[in-house]
């Protein structure tokens, strides 16, 4: 089987209803779209209205004004109205991520990368929202009642000195000064056990802790590892390099059994059950062994493929790497590491990453029940949800006396505890973390706690303190005692304040920290277990967005519309086109899976792509706290296998008869079969059309002394939608719901969309984001009877909100669908520490009222205001639109049209440059280069 | 017949009347402070900028400092009152008041002379960098002991100085308009 057909007529398609030409509930505007929600009863219609009705006041008038209330001391840095910029560090499970941090009034506003520690992940972004968030704990509580942190201290130092042993079970963390503190904690409290507590699946413990280097692979087989999806932008800012065209650019394969972000990027994906993996690394190293001449291929995959395959890792030699997906099996992981090993790329390919640390202990269960512990402390973790024994760990927990709870929100284990102790949000707390290259950096706080909160060490460093073993007061001392002590390189000739204070301005520092010797000594190999090939098999991982369920109440995160499936709020089942035909299931169907003794009911949702037999699901909802996580999509974890591994077999699966609306946004804003995605083959590029001017009756545009333009590179933008949410983080894009997505009324101003083409049991895919064209004639300035849209000197087609009254013919007339109508007051459920993760720059639309890009107007302003006060023109990469700033493949670049020696100038002029809709004659001011794909070795193109 | 011609006669025209009535009385008093010229309100202190910047000649900027670096020119902390007041004066109520502010750290709350809505961006920076002096706008403020409203708030104001603004700019100044499309202010 081929696993790119190429189509006779290759008409990329969005959904299987598209394809198929039916009309499907995929219309522009899909029905109901301008009606009020469904099951508005009259009460919160009323409610609404009157919401409305108080807020389109308050906006007519402000009579009085708010009052105007300066500091009372002068904060020795920042100026009010000025953003002031922190360098910090998203430590997450393990991992840490250098970020900048963007503070207004001494409130942080927007998270993105550096230039040293590289782009921010998605999550980093979005959790900017969680500091706000109005469900974190306010202060310390001991059986539901609020107490003082005084005598919350004191229980606890109490509740730990009852001559039992203790027990501490926390998140991963790859921070070395947390380390060294636990290490104290552990020789002040005799018979403390520390249990690094994460749920999800992952790679054998022997095998961890490397990041693999992509500047020197020439071809990448990805085995099930997603590791495009962003969670580490590294790894996409390196694929993004290693894509630029030419003879060298980098070939990706990828065998895998979901569809993944990057199987969608893949020049060539094969379908692979999930726990034919490792035999097929295993075929892989014995072709390799053999040489040249006959290697055969695995029964289900045509010959040719496979000897392309083959052709493609050898001629690499150690430049070719595989990947293999953190949820797969043990078996797996040890074939990929053995493959790799013959290879070679080991060495090459592989740098030490912080390896996170902690005792992991799966006896802890057992000992638990058996009534061993008197104490038990949770911090930053939530097993009693993210355990796939939650149901053990609750009726366990009934034997230990004393159990407190540290965290950020109310959560599923806290309510099994009694003393519950508000945690600071990473924001506002210190810390450190090893990342990769022994490079260590330094998380410090942009914003004092918000709530009465303190920071998990602190709590830790008090009862170090009352058993006299510290004289730190804080871990903020702690840890610059140990920076003072460990990190700062010996014999120096800077001191130490200078050092310490450059780290935090850098937010990173080359630290000593050793690196771990390349695993000689791994077992590399382990039987493969016999699988059943009649029934299901389903694979569990981690959702991309909300992670393992932590951050399931950020509604930036459960909006964002998964990049391949395009589903937002909740966790269908994701079933091939083929076995969902065999069951007659459509898309929203609602079914009984059964795995062992675990059942589950959920809809599914029909992914082109998705390997026959092979059901995937991500983990992380189901919640039951929350106000924003409760409720949304179902709770995988139950049926996750406890020895670690993503891999469910022997799964049946059963059509129950009813039917749920998935919130999806695939078949919003269609384009209606026109050519708006190119594909070219090949690593060169060519051009793609002759670009021709058309007529226009309408007068050119007179521009100023600058027009706003911008470039998205195709083959660069792997569509990982990082620029989705810093955009909507910049430009206080509200969070909808899912029956307003489900109404196609979702806010994004930029959206990804994601094409495939071919045969939908393995289409080709291609992402496309796509914003507001800011066309020179655009067809949404002279139909608005309010003249509430219109141009701008500079080339931007401007909106004024104060002058919108929401005819919507804007919208209609758009050939783009980037136009966002505000249908409902979509702030007005927002509570108030929320309030304050708002842009101050920009404007908080009220009903009624058309929004859309603005090429990050607050952002273009201010860098011209600065140029202007600092005497000079505008230069080139002065001004960063957020998306532009966010996207960690570079496949955006925005700049100035008129300035010949602009990067956007440069790269509007490649020959695989086209506009979208160009027929029509609206002159956009957006160039996209053409994607690029490798053709198959010694195949057909 | 009758009843038509009456309607026409006296009901239309009556009608017509008290709507256009109705809609520029309510339009009158629904109207926003920021456009009343001439507008004071009371403030907690007694503050006056005839005899601080009249009398004294502090600057402007000394206080303000926000002008040339921010969007905002700002309101001066308490701490920056309390730099030269910590041995002026000691002896007024409304020193006290502030000194106290200063030990407590609770905050001092102005009331709003001059305002504007929340899709403007008004940005002080590039006004003051041109070399506009305040009084354009804040009218002769070093001669006013309580602050009032010179200049209504009103669009109009903002672009008939951006068409013309040679009156308010220095002689020398090159400017010639200031911009004038949407976006320049709001967004």
């Amino acid at each position: 089987m081929d696993p790119n057909p190429i189509d006779p007529t290759p008409r990329p398609w969005r959904s299987l209803e598209e394809r198929a030409g039916l009309p499907g509930e995929p219309e522009e505007f899909p029905a109901g779209a301008s009606e009020a929600p469904a099951g508005l009863g009259r009460r919160r219609f009323l409610q609404l209205l009157g919401a409305s009705a108080a807020l389109a006041a308050t906006v007519a008038c402000d009579r009085k004004g708010v009052p105007l209330v300066p500091y009372t001391r002068r904060p020795t840095e920042g100026v009010p109205g000025v953003t002031n910029f922190y360098a910090s560090a998203f430590p997450e499970a393990g991992k840490a991520h250098p970020v900048l941090v963007r503070t207004r009034e001494g409130r942080p506003v927007h998270v993105s990368g550096h230039d040293l520690g590289g782009k921010a992940p998605l999550r980093a972004t979005a959790d900017l929202l969680g500091l706000y968030d109005p469900d974190r704990l306010r202060g310390p509580l001991a059986d539901g009642k609020p107490i003082s942190w005084d005598q919350a201290l004191e229980r606890l130092a109490r509740g730990f000195s009852n001559g039992r042993p203790v027990l501490l079970v926390t998140g991963a963390s790859a921070s070395p000064t947390r380390e060294c503190l636990l290490r104290d904690l552990g020789e002040a409290v005799p018979g403390l056990e520390w249990l690094s507590c994460e749920g999800l699946p992952g790679a054998p413990v022997d095998l961890r802790g490397w990041k693999p280097r992509l500047e020197p692979v020439k071809v990448l087989l990805s085995l099930g590892s997603d590791f495009l999806a962003g969670d580490d932008p590294s790894l996409v800012e390196a694929y993004a390099r290693r894509r630029e065209p030419g003879e060298g650019m980098l070939r990706l394969w990828a065998a895998e059994g979901s569809m993944s972000l990057t199987g969608a990027n893949a020049d060539h994906r094969i379908l692979l059950k999930p726990s034919q993996v490792a035999a097929f690394a295993s075929a892989l190293a014995q072709a390799l062994k053999a040489g040249q001449g006959v290697h055969p291929a695995p029964s289900d995959l045509e010959s040719g493929v496979w000897g392309a395959l083959v052709e493609d890792l050898r001629s690499a030699g150690p430049r070719a790497l595989v990947l293999c997906g953190p949820a797969l099996p043990e078996a797996a992981h040890r074939a990929v590491h053995a493959l790799n090993r013959q290879m070679g790329s080991l060495g090459l390919a592989f740098e030490p990453e912080g390896v996170a640390s902690g005792l992991r202990a799966s006896q802890v269960l057992p000992r638990l029940e058996s009534g061993h512990y008197g104490a038990v402390l949770f911090w930053g973790c939530n097993p009693l949800y993210t355990s796939p024994e939650a149901g053990r760990w609750r009726s366990a927990l009934a034997r230990v006396p004393f159990r407190c709870w540290m965290g950020l929100q109310q959560d599923e284990t806290s309510t099994a505890c009694s003393l519950l102790l508000p945690e600071h949000h990473w924001l506002e707390a210190w810390g450190d973390h090893a990342l990769s290259g022994g490079r260590l950096a330094l998380q410090q706080p942009v914003v004092g706690a918000l709530h009465d909160s303190r920071q998990g060490e602190d709590v830790l460093l008090a009862l170090l303190r009352t058993r006299g073993k510290s004289a730190c007061s804080g871990y903020f001392d702690y840890l610059k005692e140990r920076w003072r002590r460990e990190v700062q390189p010996p014999g120096s000739a800077v001191p130490f304040e200078r050092y310490f204070a450059s780290a935090l301005h850098e937010g990173l520092v080359k630290a000593r920290v050793l690196i771990p010797p390349i695993p000689a000594a791994v077992r590399e190999s382990t039987p493969v277990p016999e699988y059943g090939a009649d029934a299901f098999e389903l694979l569990l991982a981690p959702d991309r967005r909300i992670f393992d369920g932590r951050y399931g109440n950020n509604g930036w995160l459960q909006e964002l519309p998964e990049p391949v499936s395009k589903t937002a709020w909740g966790n269908p089942l994701m079933i091939s086109p083929a076995d969902a035909h065999r069951l007659s299931l459509a898309d929203g169907d609602m079914v009984r899976l059964d795995a062992g003794p675990e059942h589950l009911e959920l809809p599914v949702c029909i992914q082109p792509g998705q390997a026959p037999g092979v059901l995937s699901l991500t983990l992380g909802y189901g919640r039951s706290h929350g106000r924003v996580a409760k409720g949304v999509g179902v709770n995988a974890f139950p049926l996750l296998d406890p020895a670690g591994s993503g891999l469910r077999t022997g799964v049946a699966l059963r059509r129950l008869g009813a039917r749920m609306e998935l919130p999806r946004t695939q078949g919003h804003h269609r384009m209606e079969g026109r050519d708006i995605l190119r594909i070219q083959e090949g690593g060169h590029a060519h051009s793609s059309h002759a670009p021709h001017e058309l007529p226009s009756l309408y007068p050119p545009q007179v521009f100023g002394e600058q027009r706003w333009g911008m470039v998205v590179d195709l083959n660069r933008c792997v569509g990982c939608s990082t620029c989705v949410l810093a955009c909507q983080s910049e430009n206080n894009i509200p969070v909808v719901g899912p029956e307003q997505v489900a109404r196609g009324r979702e806010m994004h101003w930029l959206r990804i969309d994601r094409y495939y083409e071919g045969d939908p049991a393995n289409p080709r895919a291609a992402h496309q984001p796509m914003m507001c064209q800011h066309c020179d004639h655009a067809p949404c300035e002279n139909v608005c009877p309010v003249n509430a849209t219109n141009h701008s000197p500079d080339g931007l087609n401007q909106m004024v909100y104060n002058r919108c009254v929401g005819t919507r013919y804007c919208a209609n007339n758009c050939p783009y669908k980037v136009r966002r109508f505000n249908f409902l007051e979509y702030n007005y459920a927002r509570k108030e520490p929320e309030l304050l993760a708002h842009n101050p720059e920009v404007t908080v639309r009220p009903r009624g009222v058309m929004e859309k890009c603005t090429f990050c107007i607050q952002r273009i302003q201010d860098a011209r205001v600065r140029a202007k006060l600092e005497k000079r023109p505008l230069k080139d990469g002065d001004i960063t639109p957020a998306c532009v700033a966010a996207c960690p493949a570079g496949a955006i670049v925005f700049g100035d049209l008129k300035d010949p020696h602009s990067r956007v100038v440069h790269l509007a002029e490649d020959p695989r440059g086209y506009k979208v809709l160009e027929e029509l004659g609206v002159r956009p001011a957006i160039t996209y280069l053409a994607a690029l794909r490798n053709p198959l070795r010694g195949g057909k193109s | 017949m009758h009843g038509l011609d009456r309607a026409l006669r006296f009901v239309l025209p009556l009608g017509i009347l008290a709507l256009l009535a109705t809609v520029l009385l309510v339009g009158w008093f629904v109207q926003p402070d920021r456009y009343a010229q001439g507008r004071s309100v009371p403030q907690p202190i007694p503050y006056s900028h005839a005899l601080h910047a009249g009398t004294l000649k502090i600057p402007c900027l000394h206080c303000h400092s926000g002008a040339t670096r921010s969007r905002m020119a700002g309101v001066p902390a308490v701490s920056v009152c309390m730099s030269c007041h910590q041995v002026t004066r000691t002896e007024r109520p409304a020193i006290q008041l502030l000194a106290e502010l200063q030990r407590t750290g609770k905050v001092l709350a102005w009331n709003r002379v001059h305002s504007l809505p929340d899709h403007v961006y008004f940005d002080h920076r590039p006004h003051a960098g041109a070399g506009i002096a305040c009084q354009t706008c804040h009218g002769e403020i070093q001669t006013l002991s309580v602050v009032s409203l010179r200049m209504s708030m009103r669009m109009g104001n903002c672009l008939g100085c951006h068409r013309d603004p040679r009156t308010a700019l220095p002689k020398e100044s090159p400017i010639r308009r200031g911009p004038e499309h949407c976006n320049a202010c709001h967004r």
